[in-house]
């Protein structure tokens, strides 16, 4: 049972990425289990990426903005 | 602003409205409204014939309601352009459609009935707001009784009073004419309080050590009540005040005013206001009866920030106030290129800081024009043409309406000053000729694997 999963997160640049770093900066924690890949806008995401980052073993995919 | 008005390389529009806004940085194109004055301004000398005249009167806004204007007026004394407006609201001419008094004893002839507003177009490069702030109505904060006491006035309706060209002349005045004993002024009227404003508003404690000199100067015997959380003296030669003002015989007192009553307990109370509070340094309750009460209320953003925001596309931070790019390493631009912020619309502030932002506003706007170029970010997107198949799916999808559609080699553009390279565009192409500069297919892919393996 020590699973760790594999998240792989694309936080848009303006907003969630923003927020992320504030995180950072405010000095809270977050798990690490999500691996943060910054896009400029969410919609900058294909569907390939996701299912590429399923294809190398991602267990999920966040995309947020 | 007098010496605004008459540099020749400024043009002052007063009594207009900004009401479409569409282009960059360099090139924005701007709608203004030029309200109707009814007042021909070329022709009027500000002579204030009209205003003795005019029959009609109206509270005045810039007296927070404490002094009257006449219909056709000029703000207050000093505004410039010295040229009166008539409140079309409330003339009678434009009621009933008699009267005509202003236009019969105006020598210059330049009351005009049948102006009209006018749409102004303009070309400019950039565009600095600074639109100011609102001031906090402390009536819903019922317990301290403003609206419902007379003598419970905001520091901003004190502050007319004590001015010499106010509705009083200067003279501080309770509601029946005559002279308070002693007053009262609360800090923190709607700043500091998580029920209305979290924020604090910077101003009020200066302004309410200012308004406690002013009364000790004009009032030399009266006793004077200053109640507040923390007296924050931040600026160059505040505390030095502050200091001043504690010789001059001002009784601090830290601690919140819980309410405002007029329901006396002992018999020096009796027609008086009774400031309730706790002195946190004695730790006691007070009972403190006084004839005035001053409520130093809150900066507040402006009532139609909102639509200004959207007009500019400028966004606004959590306490409704303009945001800027960054709060320490850009605190004069906005998201938006070319469009910079100054003042209290970004966030309430003193004069000196008002004057330093507005400074640094124009400074920035002065360095982009003469430069003549524009440094753009180089994360845009670009069409590579010979896998364009002229779908036009990017032109509908892009947010920043970047994306034309050149006719003559039926591929799209991208106008690069406008592109704001979020990538949309390049996600959605079917035929993948759009290349995400920073951020290309074969660079997340790469991220991909960096963080999965």
């Amino acid at each position: 049972m020590n699973h760790e999963p594999k998240i792989v997160g694309f936080l848009c640049n303006w907003c969630s990425y923003a927020a992320a770093d504030l995180a950072g900066t405010s000095r809270r924690k977050y798990a690490p289990n999500v691996r943060v890949i910054r896009v400029m806008c969410s919609g900058r995401v294909e569907p390939t990426f996701i299912l590429k980052a399923f294809q190398l073993g991602a267990d999920g995919v966040l995309v947020c903005g | 602003m007098a010496s605004v008005r008459s540099h020749e390389s400024i043009e002052l529009l007063t009594y207009s409205e900004v009401i479409e806004v569409s282009g960059y940085v360099g090139n924005f194109k701007v709608k203004i409204r030029k309200k109707p004055r009814y007042v021909d301004e070329i022709k009027c000398t500000g002579c204030g014939t009209c205003q003795e005249k005019c029959p009609m009167k109206a509270d005045s806004e810039f007296d927070f309601g404490i002094g009257k204007r006449k219909v056709i007026y000029t703000p207050f004394p000093q505004a410039v352009p010295n040229i009166p407006v008539i409140d079309r609201e409330r003339c009678t001419y434009f009621i009933k459609g008699k009267c005509r008094a202003c236009e019969k004893f105006c020598e210059a002839k330049a009351i005009d009935f049948e102006q009209t507003e006018k749409i102004i177009d303009l070309d400019v490069g950039c565009i600095i707001v600074t639109t100011g702030f609102d001031s906090f109505d402390p009536t819903p904060i019922s317990q301290f009784g403003y609206g419902r006491y007379d003598n419970v006035i905001t520091g901003f309706q004190f502050e007319r009073m004590s001015s010499a060209s106010g509705p009083t002349g200067g003279k501080i005045v309770l509601k029946d004419g005559s002279e308070p004993r002693s007053l009262a002024i609360l800090h923190c009227i709607g700043s500091r309080d998580l029920n209305y404003h979290e924020y604090c508003s910077r101003v009020c404690c200066m302004s309410s050590l200012k308004f406690a000199h002013l009364i000790r100067e004009k009032i030399p015997d009266a006793e004077i009540y200053d109640l507040y959380i923390d007296l924050r003296c931040f600026g160059k030669g505040y505390e030095e005040f502050y200091n001043r003002l504690q010789e001059e015989g001002v009784n601090f007192i830290r601690g919140r005013a819980g309410e405002v009553t007029d329901i006396a307990e002992t018999p020096e109370e009796i027609g008086r206001l009774v400031v309730l509070c706790e002195d946190t340094l004695i730790g006691r309750q007070r009972r403190l009866p006084v004839d005035m009460v001053i409520l130093s209320n809150a900066l507040e953003p402006r009532a139609d920030a909102g639509e200004v925001a959207k007009l500019f596309s400028i966004s606004r931070s959590k306490d409704g106030f303009f945001m800027e790019k960054h709060p320490k390493l850009d605190p004069v631009a906005t998201t938006t290129d070319g469009v910079f912020v100054a003042g209290c619309c970004q966030g309430p502030k003193d004069i000196p800081d008002t004057v330093a932002q507005a400074s640094a506003a124009a400074a920035r706007v002065m360095a982009m024009i003469s430069k003549g170029s524009v440094e753009i970010e180089a994360a845009t997107a670009i069409i590579e043409e010979e896998f364009c198949s002229g779908c036009k799916t990017c032109i509908a999808l892009c947010p920043y309406n970047a994306i034309s559609f050149n006719e003559e080699r039926k591929v799209s553009a991208i106008n690069e000053a406008l592109c704001k390279g979020c990538g949309t565009c390049a996600a959605a192409c079917p035929s993948g000729a759009i290349i995400s500069r920073h951020f290309t297919t074969e660079q997340i892919m790469a991220q991909l694997e960096g963080v999965l393996t």
